[in-house]
């Protein structure tokens, strides 16, 4: 699993955890019964709209900076040149440099395809789209050599899961 | 409203309901076969597999969850006191046939015409059957989809046509400020939006809003459908991928609220009445409703954060997108206050259809966060297109949405039928055990995309075999305590009651669903995971000159359509090249120019590592 697939991992459970304590909190408070002052939960509805609504600025200003678009490949860059089309994805063999900006630009001769790298034990590096009569383009930088499996991940037909091939990176 | 009008809407909510848990029955099967194929038990031909993907996804997504709730949204309305006026009863029952009709068409287009593209058929895949399927299915598909679509263009007036009537009780006749009444603007500005004797009902809010909702983002879409079917008669008209996709998800975004908001009305209709007090709701609701209006039509991009297309204005939309898709759960959270609140310390009536509800919140609060999640674009792009997402839309449509149906229909069932129901402890069990089965196999999908687990795919890597194999027993136990609510609602139908002997204490059904998860965890732990049906047999070894070949072969997609056995390979989509045994020459030229549904490699591979792959695929195979 990778960094952030982590992070998630770990807060969707810690919250889903809170999540699930409220609600058997509220369906044992049906036991007792009572008195409850309607009015006043009426009025704090208010306060709780707040408090969404801080919580939501608060993870969108924590998490805006990680969005990856726009990242643009330096001049010594090693361009690859990737055509996806069903169900194969085509890359030059000349082996990709680690610790070197890759700019891959993607194209798709005639589905939508979503290029997918991962390491050979299966932890999802990056995925992007490719569209047919667009080109995609993709910087990443590649930290240790190694052999890295592409997927395809947006569906794309009959060959969908077996749309894969391997590339080689050098240190 | 008069005995009459009560029967109108009664016998109306009674068909759709009918119809939808049929519907339910057939494709929700579907998706058990689907799962147990993915994780190698019952394995189905990726063809099939993906013809049952598109049928299951359309059946259960509209042909049962938005069906059922359309109709269960004129029994809201009845008991908000809204009767259907005679245009709108005549659209109710146009609105029934078109679905049928359009559901029916997509089941044939995909069983009997193998036409896979999935639910969302992504432009222009429709027209890329890799010789499974052809244009005329495509046409016959997308004409198909096109009657589902109107069909929820005429529920929307239908309903439209009911809350503007009288019985909305605003001061002012003239019809944008009715339909501000209707859209609850009354709790934010009393004068200008006015009503005499009482406000709005809160049910009747959300059911305006995804009315509205629903024509614009409908649409656009139908415009796509009839080019589709005007592509299949003449190929050579084409549209815009990127803005073919936008329009998609500009339909595919809010028609997920044709499911939600129609079953927040049902909340706001029946959690009060179990808890016995009014929905604890202040003002401030009818703000998340005013802005889930605007911007349910607005966030559609967030499904395709990983497109971005250089040159293309997209990456600067689908940041536009996060804050106002963050906006849209305002509404959600809002909600989910005012109804866990009017449960709070309240009497409530706990039976079998609360709940079913009390879960189905639960549930919905759950597939928030994990809804969160997908829509903040750097947590997304880890997701995307992972199982994760199909355990995220599961837990709201299976869960989220479901529950408030079957809630309702325990519920109301009897009130509709004027039958009591059948058996108060069988529904109990289904509850509990769809409720509990479904978030585990929920979790199973979840685990597995964080994992980095794709979606939509017919086989696995196998590296997910083995949480995979887990879902198998959870699946079929979830698929089977269906049979409890189809049996209770054919006894009850029939005017039967069973008499009830304990069986339904929350003991019986605490001990009884923990046996079940036990036994399920402990088969899988015994021999789910012995993983020895995929352990290929060694390839017999390949000369060093045939090596490059098995290169060409392996890196180009040869092995994604061709079954060969010296290269470990087992695509169907092209023929079985062991069974086939083709000459070099023959590889050669087809290689190079392609055929059917092969594409030409002539400019993608060197005419050497053409020769290359020849050789070896007529080695190999001698």
């Amino acid at each position: 699993m990778i960094t952030t697939a982590v992070v998630i991992a770990v807060a969707f459970t810690a919250i889903c955890a809170l999540g699930i304590a409220f609600a058997v909190f509220v369906g044992h408070s049906t036991r007792r019964g009572g008195d409850v002052d309607l009015e006043r939960l009426r009025n704090t509805e208010r306060s709780w709209f707040v408090v969404a609504v801080v919580i939501l600025v608060a993870i969108l200003v924590a998490t805006i900076a990680f969005t990856p678009y726009g990242r643009s490949a330096g001049r010594d860059a090693q361009i690859v040149h990737v055509q996806a089309f069903q169900f194969a994805w085509l890359m030059p063999s000349t082996p990709i440099r680690a610790n070197r900006q890759v700019e891959f630009v993607l194209t798709s001769k005639d589905v939508n395809h979503s290029f997918a790298v991962y390491t050979m034990s299966g932890k999802l590096l990056f995925e992007v789209q490719v569209m047919p009569g667009k080109t995609q383009r993709y910087v990443y930088t590649f930290r240790s050599a190694g052999t890295y499996q592409v997927l395809c991940l947006e569906y794309c037909g009959l060959g969908h899961s077996d749309m894969r091939t391997q590339f080689t990176v050098s240190a | 409203m008069t005995t009459e009008q009560l029967a109108v809407s009664r016998a109306l909510a009674f068909r759709y309901l009918v119809a939808s848990t049929a519907i339910l029955g057939a494709a929700g099967s579907l998706g058990i076969l689907l799962r147990d194929s993915q994780a190698n038990v019952g394995r189905v031909d990726p063809g099939w597999w993906y013809a049952l993907m598109t049928a299951h996804g359309l059946g259960t997504f509209v042909g049962w969850a938005a069906f059922a709730l359309m109709g269960l949204s004129y029994w809201v309305l009845a008991h908000a006191g809204f009767p259907l006026r005679r245009l709108g009863r005549r659209l109710a029952v146009a609105t029934w046939w078109l679905m049928v009709l359009g559901v029916a068409g997509v089941v044939v287009t995909c069983l009997a015409f193998k036409f896979g593209g999935s639910w969302v058929f992504l432009y222009p895949i429709a027209f890329h059957g890799a010789g499974q399927w052809g244009r005329w299915t495509a046409f016959f598909f997308s004409f198909s989809v096109l009657l589902v679509g109107l069909s929820i263009v005429t529920w929307c007036v239908s309903i439209l046509h009911t809350v503007l009537g009288p019985a909305l009780h605003a001061v002012s006749p003239r019809l944008w400020t009715r339909l501000g009444v209707a859209l609850g603007l009354g709790y934010v500005a009393p004068k200008r939006f006015a009503t005499n004797p009482r406000p709005t009902p809160y049910p009747v809010i959300p059911l305006t809003v995804i009315a509205v909702d629903m024509i614009i983002a409908t649409l656009p879409l139908a415009l796509l459908l009839v080019e589709m079917m005007v592509q299949a008669l003449s190929p050579g008209v084409h549209v815009d991928p990127l803005l073919a996709k936008n329009v998609l998800w500009f339909f595919g975004h809010p028609v997920v609220y044709l499911l939600l908001f129609p079953t927040v009305a049902i909340y706001y209709t029946l959690v009060p009445r179990f808890a016995g007090r009014d929905l604890v709701a202040g003002n401030v609701i009818a703000i998340g409703w005013a802005i889930a209006v605007a911007a349910n039509v607005l966030v559609w991009a967030h499904h395709i954060y990983i497109d971005y297309p250089s040159g293309s204005p997209q990456a600067a939309l689908n940041v536009s997108e996060e804050p106002l898709t963050y906006a849209v759960t305002i509404v959600s959270a809002l909600s989910l206050y005012s109804l866990f609140f009017t449960m709070y310390r309240s009497k409530f009536n706990w039976n079998a259809a609360s709940t079913a509800l009390y879960l189905g919140l639960a549930s919905w609060l759950l597939a928030g966060f994990s809804g969160l999640v997908n829509a903040t674009i750097a947590f997304d792009q880890v997701v995307h297109n992972t199982l994760w997402i199909v355990g995220h839309f599961h837990q709201m449509a299976l869960l989220g949405i479901g529950l408030g149906i079957i809630g309702a229909t325990y519920a109301w069932l009897p009130e509709l039928v004027d039958r009591p129901l059948y058996s108060e402890t069988l529904a109990r069990w289904h509850v509990w055990l769809t409720f509990v089965f479904a978030t585990f196999n929920t979790a199973i999908w979840m685990y597995q995309g964080l994992l980095g687990g794709p979606r939509r795919y017919a086989v696995l890597p196998h590296r997910y075999d083995t949480a995979g194999q887990l879902a198998v027993p959870i699946s079929i136990i979830l698929g089977a305590a269906q049979l409890l609510f189809a049996w209770n609602i054919v006894q009850t139908l029939r005017g039967r009651q069973l008499a009830e002997r304990g069986a339904g204490s929350p003991r019986a059904i605490l001990v009884g669903t923990a046996a079940l998860l036990g036994a399920a965890i402990g088969g899988w732990a015994a021999i789910g995971t012995t993983g020895g049906s995929h352990a290929a047999s060694p390839a017999p070894p390949v000369p060093a000159a045939n090596a490059a070949g098995k290169h060409v072969f392996l890196t180009a997609g040869c092995s994604a359509c061709h079954t060969l056995k010296a290269a470990g390979s087992t695509g169907t989509v092209g023929p079985n090249l062991d069974a086939k045994k083709p000459p070099e020459q023959l590889v050669v030229r087809f290689v190079t120019n392609g055929k059917k549904a092969m594409p030409p490699y002539k400019g993608r591979l060197t005419p050497a590592q053409i020769r290359q792959v020849a050789a070896y695929v007529s080695q190999s195979t001698r």
